[in-house]
């Protein structure tokens, strides 16, 4: 069995008397994209400049692709990209002279670095501004670059710190795209986000980080099923339909909730399998299903009701 | 550098989507992956950017060099009279007595100007990315410091050819000139190595620059740069016979006029290099990656 890329036991991080991080644990494997959410404060960027050897651990262990974090930092960066939060570039140089220096530094002969350069200001649509210093670029351009020099030395681990903050929905759309195509090849990607959206299309397991602590887990799957909220609305030709189909939810245990005014009944669907029981039931009841909608919960709904929990694991 | 044109190449943003392959990290082993490189790379790297970087900017180099030429100019015309004291009499002109000390304060102010520079990368964030590479840090404030005293090479050439066009300066010999400058331009790179130290200690600009001060005008002026320590007040005269930069001035004015040099090289050199050792020691420990 593979070991996970990245392996996180019992983590702490404390910053004086401010816990940042407290007893985390987790493992990515490869080509993952891990969503790490939470509010701001919440302890999302530490984990990431803890993986990512820019801060130390107060107590725990941690490790990225089989390195310990602290006792092997050095081996660590050679494995890992990283984009933060802001855009960190040289802003004196071109952007291509960025990319150039970069794969320079990461062992690249001048040759091979300015052929990478080539490659990835094409791949990330910079062509036309290469030669300008990144000063003068768009916020999404300048992202781009940023995203583009993390990806050089083609990490096997990705950290991605909000990557599309500030971004327009075309440039965050390629962000996305760009981010799915990485895991497919096998890089793992850990991705904060304050966007749940962004979480919900591109990651395959969350985490929920509130005041430093792991408070849900899991796939997105599995965090919308905990929550139990898939809802199916069903409507009917006439009112004593939907009257007659009240009693078949409640029988199913379905909670049925009847909407006079779209002659509708919406009920709480507990699993995916009760769907096909309710409309075997409501036909078995001789009552015509005119349309069926099924409403999933999204991670803004596991999101608002951990936040109404206060924040507490579930 | 070379690149396609630009023209040839035009492509639309959306073209993303088309290559993303080029960004994909490792199953191709075609694809070749660079996990890091030597100190002496890294340090050859970040130095030729800092000097492509301090030299590529036309503002940067013209006001760099017109400043040291501005200094000694003023300083010729304002202490002229300094000229007439006992112990600058020999000098034939106060100029020739003035201009190696002009040299070390031109060094003084490029090594405050490390620190500047320093503080700059750190604001735009460039040093955070270094930090996540597989790069020394200390190959990056090293780096900065021989950029700074490449750069400091120019400004001290370009000032010594205004002073003996303009001003009269008339250096000893070509060989000890030579020797004088390179004596300048190692005070310089070791005197650096305080002020990084204090950007990495204090990383607020305010901070910085009000202890740079503290630090630099004491030096420069309670030493033997403008006038003979003999004709300086009883207890300036005790500071400026204990100030390092006084036996760097010794040095670099003997050197330079062709005048016996004695111990004052040595002294300077052994004080430089414990600032350097020093200062870099500090340095490299506050810029280390953060505990």
């Amino acid at each position: 069995m593979q070991r996970p890329r990245i392996e996180v036991d019992s983590l702490d991080k404390s910053y004086g008397p401010v816990n940042a991080l407290v007893n985390v644990t987790l493992q990515v494997g490869s080509g993952t994209v891990l969503g790490v959410l939470g509010h701001n404060g919440a302890g999302k960027t530490t984990l990431i400049d803890v993986l990512a050897t820019r801060t130390r651990p107060t107590r725990g262990r941690a490790a990225v692709c089989g390195w310990d974090v602290v006792k092997s930092g050095h081996q660590v960066r050679k494995h890992i990209g990283m984009t933060g939060q802001f855009v960190a570039l040289d802003d004196a140089m071109s952007g291509y002279a960025n990319l150039v220096l970069i794969a320079r530094l990461l062992g690249a002969s001048t040759r091979q670095a300015r052929a990478r350069a080539d490659e990835l200001i094409d791949t990330f649509g910079l062509v036309e501004a290469a030669d300008r210093r990144p000063v003068t670029y768009s916020g999404g351009m300048r992202r781009r670059l940023d995203l583009a020099a993390s990806l050089i030395g083609r990490p096997e681990v990705l950290f991605l710190d909000e990557p599309t903050t500030g971004l327009d929905p075309i440039s965050r759309s390629e962000v996305w795209t760009l981010v799915e195509k990485l895991a497919v090849d096998g890089t793992t990607v850990i991705l904060t986000t304050q966007d749940l959206m962004e979480a919900e299309r591109l990651a395959n397991d969350i985490v929920v980080l509130a005041a430093g602590n792991i408070v849900a887990s899991g796939t997105p799957e599995q965090l919308k099923a905990g929550l139990g909220q898939r809802t199916a609305t069903v409507t009917f030709a006439n009112p004593m339909a939907m009257y007659s189909a009240v009693a078949v939810f409640a029988g199913l245990g379905m909670s049925p909730v009847p909407n006079e005014a779209l002659c509708s009944v919406n009920g709480s669907i507990p699993a995916p399998g009760d769907i096909a029981t309710l409309v075997r039931a409501l036909d078995a009841a001789d009552l015509e299903i005119q349309n069926l909608t099924v409403t999933e919960p999204t991670l803004n709904d596991v999101y608002v009701a951990l936040h109404r929990s206060g924040w507490k694991p579930g | 550098m070379s690149r396609h044109s630009a023209d040839t190449r035009r492509r639309e943003t959306s073209v993303l989507n088309q290559a993303l392959a080029a960004a994909g990290p490792t199953r191709s082993g075609s694809r070749q992956q660079w996990r890091g490189t030597g100190f002496g790379t890294q340090v050859w790297v970040l130095t030729g950017r800092s000097v492509r970087t301090a030299f590529g900017d036309f503002k940067l180099v013209f006001f760099g060099l017109l400043q040291p030429v501005v200094l000694l100019l003023l300083f010729s015309q304002v202490f002229k009279s300094v000229g007439t004291l006992p112990g600058v009499v020999t000098y034939q002109s106060y100029i020739n007595f003035l201009m190696p000390a002009t040299l070390i304060n031109v060094a003084m102010t490029t090594a405050m100007s490390s620190g500047i520079g320093l503080m700059a990368e750190v604001y735009t964030g460039f040093v955070g990315r270094l930090r996540a590479m597989p790069i020394s840090m200390f190959a990056v404030l090293l780096a900065r410091t021989l950029s700074d005293a490449i750069r400091l090479t120019v400004q001290l050439v370009v000032i010594v050819i205004a002073a003996v066009a303009f001003l009269g300066f008339r250096p000893g010999t070509v060989l000890g000139l030579t020797e004088a400058l390179l004596l300048t331009v190692v005070v310089g790179w070791g005197v650096g190595w305080v002020f990084v130290a204090i950007v990495t200690w204090q990383r607020k600009a305010e901070v910085v620059q009000a202890i740079s001060f503290i630090v630099m005008f004491p030096l420069m002026f309670a030493s033997s740069a403008y006038m003979p320590v003999d004709s300086m007040p009883t207890w300036i005269r005790f500071l400026a016979r204990g100030n390092p930069l006084t036996y760097a001035i010794d040095a670099t004015r003997a050197l330079a006029l062709g005048r016996p040099v004695g111990w004052s090289i040595v002294w300077a050199l052994s004080l430089v290099t414990a600032t350097a050792l020093l200062g870099g020691t500090a340095a490299a420990r506050n810029f280390r990656r953060a505990s």
